[in-house]
């Protein structure tokens, strides 16, 4: 069973309005599970939109969307999938687990349970010992590894991430990057990544799904395959290999690997 | 230290300067007794003045919880439907430009001379305005990111309302509080002056200053002024408490 299918998807914002816009058009995609797919383009291309109707947060205008073998809306109310988006979107008012918490608290995980759970993510993130201070008491890259750990506290298959690392400085985001891919293998999570970075959705990814503007397509695939995802592979002649096809495709000269 | 350090000093300059003027002056006691004057008499008096501003505190007090919760209900009903709060605000905005002190005689005509009813009512009708106007605010200021979690979340719009949408507005409300805690005081003591029982600050005011015993009167303006202090500080404490993400940020 894969992941997430996106089948013929087209969605057009104020439809039959002068200010009428199609973000995307008859978009496929498919990822399977345990897959790590990143999807790149320039500022308008439909990422993002994408990552939307994956989440269920709008509908398509035509096509299906189908998570973990439901439709997306079912999926969502089940809670099949976690998010993060580029700004943390912490709740202030909540400490740091108790803001891991809040998905579990909705899903009526009993108290015990959900403070075990938030403190085992908090540790996955490296952020055990700040469980009891508040949001505002952390740094941006400490906040977005929080909210990484509140989007895979219900463990769901699937992560969705919209520019997480987008607002962080190189080093944080590199540094996040890796314990990502770390999580993400020792879970199994499929993932769905928006990314404005080219040689982020390299290094992170299995495939990097090229798309371009108006209308929003998918205008290329980019399997990404290197030996391994450490520091040695960001310098490997690999890498920059894919990175090369990766930004061809992005100007739309068809891809050579 | 350094905080509290300059207003001590400015306070007691102008205590000074102010009994200086008076004793050097020769202003008649009663266009301005002397802070000394007021000072012994605020001693003598202590008794009534503490009883006085006991009566007059419990009447804030309960305007005051009143027309705050009052207004925290209304709010939440106004930000869950748009109609309610379209029409409710012009509504505020008008009755609020009322002077509603000048509504305690016709207030006071209709309980018993003896009922405290009339003043609480003041009270809560001037805290209800600012503490529905804040929240109201704080309600409808909802980060997008928040909403959007708690959709992917599968939220009810009652889950929303608790656990983000109030703890979102509780600054908001507290702005409205404390606002409301001085205006709950000053609504109290001056709806006093209208009748009904004498047992309060208002009424002794007003008394004293009948019997040309001004200083006596100033002493229980002093208590008006301190009861009014002590609801300001009150609710400050309250707003520490009841947001801890923030005052911890401070310390």
């Amino acid at each position: 069973m894969s992941a997430v299918v996106v089948d013929k998807v087209t969605k057009v914002f104020n439809q039959g309005r002068s200010d009428e816009v199609t973000a995307l058009s008859e978009v496929e995609l498919t990822v399977g599970d345990g897959e790590f797919v990143s999807l790149i383009g320039p500022s308008g291309c439909g990422k993002s939109t994408l990552l939307r109707l994956i989440a269920d947060l709008i509908e398509p205008t035509a096509g299906t969307v189908t998570v973990a073998g439901k439709n997306a809306g079912q999926a969502r109310r089940d809670q099949d999938y976690g998010i993060a988006f580029q700004q943390a979107g912490l709740f202030e008012w909540r400490t740091v687990r108790r803001n891991v918490e809040l998905p579990l608290e909705l899903r009526g995980m009993g108290k015990t349970d959900r403070k075990t759970r938030a403190e085992e993510m908090l540790e996955l993130v490296g952020l055990a010992e700040f469980a009891g201070h508040y949001p505002a008491q952390l740094s941006g890259g400490m906040q977005q590894r929080v909210a990484i750990a509140r989007a895979l506290a219900v463990q769901p298959p699937l992560l969705l991430m919209d520019e997480p690392f987008g607002a962080l400085d190189e080093m944080t985001r590199e540094r996040l990057q890796t314990e990502l891919l770390g999580i993400c293998a020792k879970t199994g999570t499929s993932t769905v990544f928006v990314t404005h970075s080219i040689s982020e959705a390299v290094f992170l990814s299995n495939r990097v799904v090229v798309m371009s503007a108006r209308p929003g397509r998918i205008t290329a695939s980019v399997a990404v395959d290197l030996p391994a995802r450490d520091e040695a592979a960001r310098q490997s002649e690999k890498y920059f290999e894919h990175v090369t096809a990766v930004r061809q495709a992005l100007r739309g000269v068809p891809a050579s690997l | 230290m350094k905080r509290i350090l300059p207003p001590v000093i400015v306070g007691i300059a102008a205590i000074v300067a102010w009994q200086l003027t008076v004793t050097l002056g020769r202003i008649a006691p009663f266009i301005l007794p002397a802070p000394s004057a007021i000072w012994d008499e605020l001693v003598e008096q202590k008794q009534n003045v503490w009883e006085a501003a006991l009566a007059s505190g419990e009447n804030a007090l309960i305007g005051l919880i009143g027309g705050s919760v009052a207004g925290v209900l209304v709010a939440m009903v106004a930000s869950r439907f748009r109609p309610i709060a379209e029409i409710s605000i012009p509504f505020a905005a008008v009755v609020s430009a009322l002077p509603i002190i000048a509504l305690a005689p016709i207030l006071n005509n209709m309980f018993e001379s003896t009922s405290s009813i009339p003043r609480r009512l003041v009270a809560a009708i001037i805290v209800f305005f600012p503490v529905f106007l804040n929240t109201l605010r704080g309600l409808r200021e909802v980060d997008p990111i928040h909403q959007e979690l708690m959709h992917t979340y599968a939220a009810s719009g009652w889950t929303f309302a608790t656990k983000v949408r109030l703890p979102g507005a509780l600054p908001y409300v507290f702005t409205g509080l404390r606002q409301a805690s001085s205006l709950a005081v000053i609504a109290a003591v001056v709806a006093e002056y209208f009748g009904g029982l004498q047992n309060g600050l208002g009424s002794r005011i007003t008394s004293a200053a009948a019997f040309t015993a001004y200083p006596r009167a100033w002493a229980f303006v002093l208590g008006a002024c301190l009861l009014g202090l002590v609801f300001y500080l009150t609710t400050l404490l309250l707003e520490r408490l009841a947001m801890p993400w923030r005052s911890r940020l401070i310390a």
